[in-house]
């Protein structure tokens, strides 16, 4: 694949982003996403956390259960201001 | 094994990050240590607000103000897009008489220390700000103030500090610091391997003290909690980054001065909304004393969007998509800790930046390489020195 195609959608993170994060210290998933800001978009890494996960993987030649912390922030669906607030619809 | 620099520098978050940077442009051969990943810490889970407005009128405006000016350089050094943006802040004012008064006193005060400050009342409050609450009576706004991504900057520092031949080494965690036999220090230790430096730099912010215990030191820096809610993309809510007024009680710890509920008293949440360079936006805050958890707290976070929807009644429909906690490193007086330890020759601690630590991070890397490299300091140290705690000094003589 080559560098330039778009690993993380919602933020527009490229492979060449991601692999350069690799190359400056990123080991895991959130250290991706701290460099490149691949996960932080709408979608929260629904769709890339899988990918860079593998990217990783493989440029570093680790096991998956290295790449991903132990982290989980809510919310983990996203919800409007006013339902956080609790107030009545 | 053992490894040698000149300088060692233990943290990789923002503060240590810019003492690395400013050193090894300076030519000091200085290295880096984190336990973790480069900004895994504080530095990765805060804003990154570059404030004046909300420092007390005098020498820690002027700090701020200074360390303004060195950030502008700075962005033009780093080769790295920070996300920087000077669109200045403002302070809100509710419809109360008392802190009218604090907030006209307050913009006076800060434009005697020198700040761009001034007072917006009237129509040009809804023109300069038109999604704000219909109550609000006036906004104190300071130009210079200016923001960016804090996880940008700290790898960005980072990085440039290793094109000018710094050594990182993450996850790394320090043991312990070692003395030799006069005292002086003369490094640090990890539990595989030995550092060897006569200068070393205490920069891990709320875990400073306990490095400091290693050589009988005592650092009054306490974790204060902080909660973050993630805004999704939107066209700008606020033009400017915006805060209420009641956040300078919060911060100064100052409770029953704005009639909020005691549950948002007791977590000292405060509105605080910020514009971020990739659209999104990020309200906070809060700020309370409950150890080391970075745990998200739902009920704190309810309490954020509550506040929120206080000022910003349109924020009702729009999506909350993330939210973090982090630790800001305390000080009793607020005022950072940048200085060299009298009683242990060779140690330095910058620490203790509680929420100001991305906003000041170039001033205090820039004093610390002058202090290291023997030059007259860009401001006086004073203020900042470990000693002005009366229980500052050395607990015992051990090692």
């Amino acid at each position: 694949m080559s560098d330039d195609g778009i690993v993380c959608r919602c933020e527009e993170v490229t492979l060449g982003e991601v692999r350069r994060a690799i190359r400056e210290g990123a080991v895991d998933v959130h250290g991706v996403k701290l460099r490149t800001r691949a996960g932080m978009g709408l979608c929260q890494g629904r769709t890339c956390e899988n990918l860079v996960a593998r990217i990783l993987m493989s440029e570093l030649g680790i096991p998956r259960e290295r790449v991903f912390p132990d982290r989980v922030r809510p919310p983990v669906i996203s919800l409007t201001f006013g339902a956080l607030a609790g107030e009545p619809k | 094994m053992s490894r040698t620099a000149d300088a060692l520098v233990i943290g990789g978050g923002v503060i240590g990050s810019a003492v690395f940077y400013y050193l090894s442009k300076e030519g000091v051969r200085a290295a880096l240590v984190e336990r973790g990943d480069i900004c895994s810490g504080t530095s990765g889970a805060c804003d990154g607000n570059i404030l004046s407005i909300d420092k007390e009128p005098g020498y820690d405006s002027q700090l701020a103000l200074l360390s303004q000016r060195l950030l502008r350089e700075l962005v033009a050094e780093l080769d790295c897009d920070v996300d920087y943006t000077q669109r200045g802040s403002v302070l809100v004012v509710e419809p109360d008489a008392r802190q009218e008064a604090m907030a006209r006193d307050w913009m006076r005060r800060q434009k005697e220390a020198g700040l761009p400050m001034r007072y917006i009342e009237g129509r040009e409050v809804f023109e300069s700000e038109p999604l704000l609450a219909r109550d609000v009576i006036g906004l104190v706004e300071c130009a210079s103030d200016s923001s960016l991504s804090p996880l940008a900057l700290t790898f960005g520092l980072v990085e440039a500090a290793k094109r000018l031949g710094g050594a990182v080494y993450p996850r790394t965690e320090i043991r312990e610091l070692l003395r030799d036999r006069a005292g002086s220090i003369r490094g640090a230790r990890s539990s595989t391997e030995e550092f060897a430096a006569p200068r070393v730099i205490l920069a891990a912010g709320v875990w400073t003290p306990h490095l400091a215990g290693t050589v009988g030191l005592d650092v009054p820096i306490q974790p204060r909690k902080g909660h973050i809610l993630v805004g999704e993309r939107t066209p700008d809510l606020g033009r400017r980054k915006l805060q209420e007024f009641g956040y300078l009680m919060a911060k100064f710890g100052q409770k029953g001065v704005r009639g909020v509920e005691p549950a948002m008293e007791e977590s000292g949440v405060a509105m605080v909304y910020e514009p971020t360079g990739h659209g999104n936006f990020l309200i906070g805050s809060s700020r309370q004393f409950v150890g080391f958890d970075t745990q998200c707290d739902l009920e704190v976070l309810r309490l954020l969007a509550k506040r929120a929807l206080r000022f910003f009644p349109s924020l009702r429909n729009m999506k909350v998509i993330h939210s973090y906690a982090g630790l800001r490193p305390w000080t009793p007086d607020h005022y950072p800790i940048v200085s060299a330890v009298a009683s242990i020759p060779g140690l330095y601690i910058a620490a203790g930046h509680e929420g100001d630590g991305i906003g000041l991070a170039p001033i205090t890397g820039r004093l610390l390489s002058e202090m290291i490299t023997g030059r007259m300091t860009a401001m006086s140290v004073d203020p900042l020195r470990l000693e002005r705690f009366d229980d500052g000094a050395e607990k015992s003589a051990s090692h």
